[in-house]
Formats: structure tokens, sequence, C-alpha cells
């Protein structure tokens, strides 16, 4: 029993002077400022107008009736539990991205926004 | 000794499991999404910004998709190489990469034109992996 005790013990202090665990972030670029977007009119903003509240965009799509600008921010997380012979890893990646098309005469006619890098998670792949 | 089997089996065997997801997740278009009725604001309203806007020669997509891949890794060896010039050993890696996406085709004005959706994260991972 004592003997059971023992071994046990030592494979524990084993586990622990073998494991290891980490948690890293990563964010492509600044984040959006939410109020810069409320200044943004259907029909009213100008192509130019965009480019001085968001910066150069992170694409832009030729289309057949304008463009379209594409602003791109992401947030990874990584989560990695190192445990003797086990190792798991779970990496999670999450965007913010705003689009606007633009006409041919450089005037906003539509856009869309979706915020979801603040649910970026650490976890485990089970 | 056990400790001298210990180290000895942290060389010789590990397990490696990831899970990597891209995306947030892709509900299904609603019911009320029709071609020829729906426009391109009330689908940005719905789903926002798309992953990708592909210019389709008159037409013009949205795609929205997400990618989810989960990933194994066994590796079996006994490290004798350097004794024994001999070190068997044994390496499995299995990769599943899901997609859910839903793309939006419109006309030049931007009605919608047709809409495909695929929930590939519903598929089984042990079943799917092994067809």
């Amino acid at each position: 029993m004592r003997r059971g005790c023992l071994i046990i013990s030592i494979l524990l202090l084993l586990l622990c002077g073998n494991s290891c665990a980490v948690i890293g972030r990563g964010q492509n670029f600044r984040p959006f400022d939410d109020k810069t977007l409320e200044q943004v009119q259907q029909g009213k903003t100008t192509a130019s107008e965009v480019t001085k509240l968001f910066g150069a965009p992170s694409q832009i799509v030729k289309l057949s009736n304008g463009n379209a600008y594409v602003y791109e921010r992401s947030v990874d997380k990584v989560t990695g539990l190192w445990l003797l012979i086990i190792t798991f890893g779970n990496f999670d990646t999450q965007y913010d991205r705003i689009v606007f098309f633009i006409n041919k005469d450089d005037v906003v006619t539509h856009y869309g926004s979706s915020f979801k890098t603040g649910t970026a998670s650490y976890a485990m792949p089970f | 000794m056990i400790l001298f089997i210990g180290q000895v089996i942290c060389g010789c065997v590990s397990l490696q499991i990831d899970k990597i997801n891209d995306g947030a997740d892709i509900p299904p278009p609603p019911a009320e999404f029709k071609a020829g009725k729906t426009s391109l604001q009330e689908v940005l309203n719905s789903y926002g910004a798309p992953s990708e806007i592909v210019n389709m020669e008159g037409h013009f997509a949205l795609h929205y998709k997400r990618t989810m891949d989960r990933a194994g890794h066994i590796s079996i060896g006994v490290p004798f190489a350097d004794v024994l010039k001999v070190g068997p050993e044994l390496n499995t890696r299995g990769t599943l990469l899901r997609h859910d996406t839903v793309i939006f085709i419109f006309t030049r004005e931007g009605l919608l034109e047709d809409m495909i959706y695929e929930k590939g994260t519903s598929q089984p991972l042990w079943d799917t992996f092994w067809k």
C-alpha cells in the first residue's frame, strides 16, 4: 500500500515536472472604433471620406458597377497544454470586418460590419 | 528506475490533439431571404461583412465562411539509434478540415439571385474522417 502511494507520488511529480501550459494572443492591427462607423451615411459619404476615417483598406474588390472596400482585423488566441506524453492545442481566430460598396460616383451605397474578435476564446480542443 | 522509465516514455510515445477554429458560426439563411426579392443591404444587415467578395463579371458574390480543423498525431519510437544504430519509429497523423459556408450571389444592381449554404461542421468527426 505504502509502496503504491510512493509510486503514484513519484509519477505525479514526474507528470508535473514534464508538463507545461501556454496561452498566447495575437492581434492583427489596431481595432476599429465603433463610433467612426456611425459617421458613414449611405448615399452621402464618399470613398475618400471612408479612407480618411478608416485608413487604407485591407482589400479593394473591383465590381462591375463600382468597388468594394474591405477592412479586416483579427484576434487569435492559443491555448496549449503538455502532459508528459499528451499535447493539447487549441487555436481560435475571430475577425472584425467592415465592407463598403462604392458606386462609380465614389459614393457609399451599402455597407456592412461584423465585430467578432471579442468572442475569440482560450479553450481546450475537446 | 521509475524516473528512468518515465523519462524514456516521454521520448518514445507522444499523442497530440489540436483544434483550430477560424471565424464565427454561420447560421443558415432565414426563410424570408428570397431570390429576386432580397436586397444586398438586407443580407449585410443579417450577416454583417463577408469573409470574401467575388466579382463574377456582371454579378458578384458575398462569401461567408468558417473553418474548423481537428488534427491528431501519434508517435511511437524507441530511441536506441545512438546505441544500436537502429531506432524503430511509428508516426501517424490525421487532419480533418470542415467548412461552414454560405454564398449569396447578387445581380449588379444588388438583388439576390441565388444562395448556397452548407454546414460542414455538422458532419460527425470520426465517421467523416474514415469515409
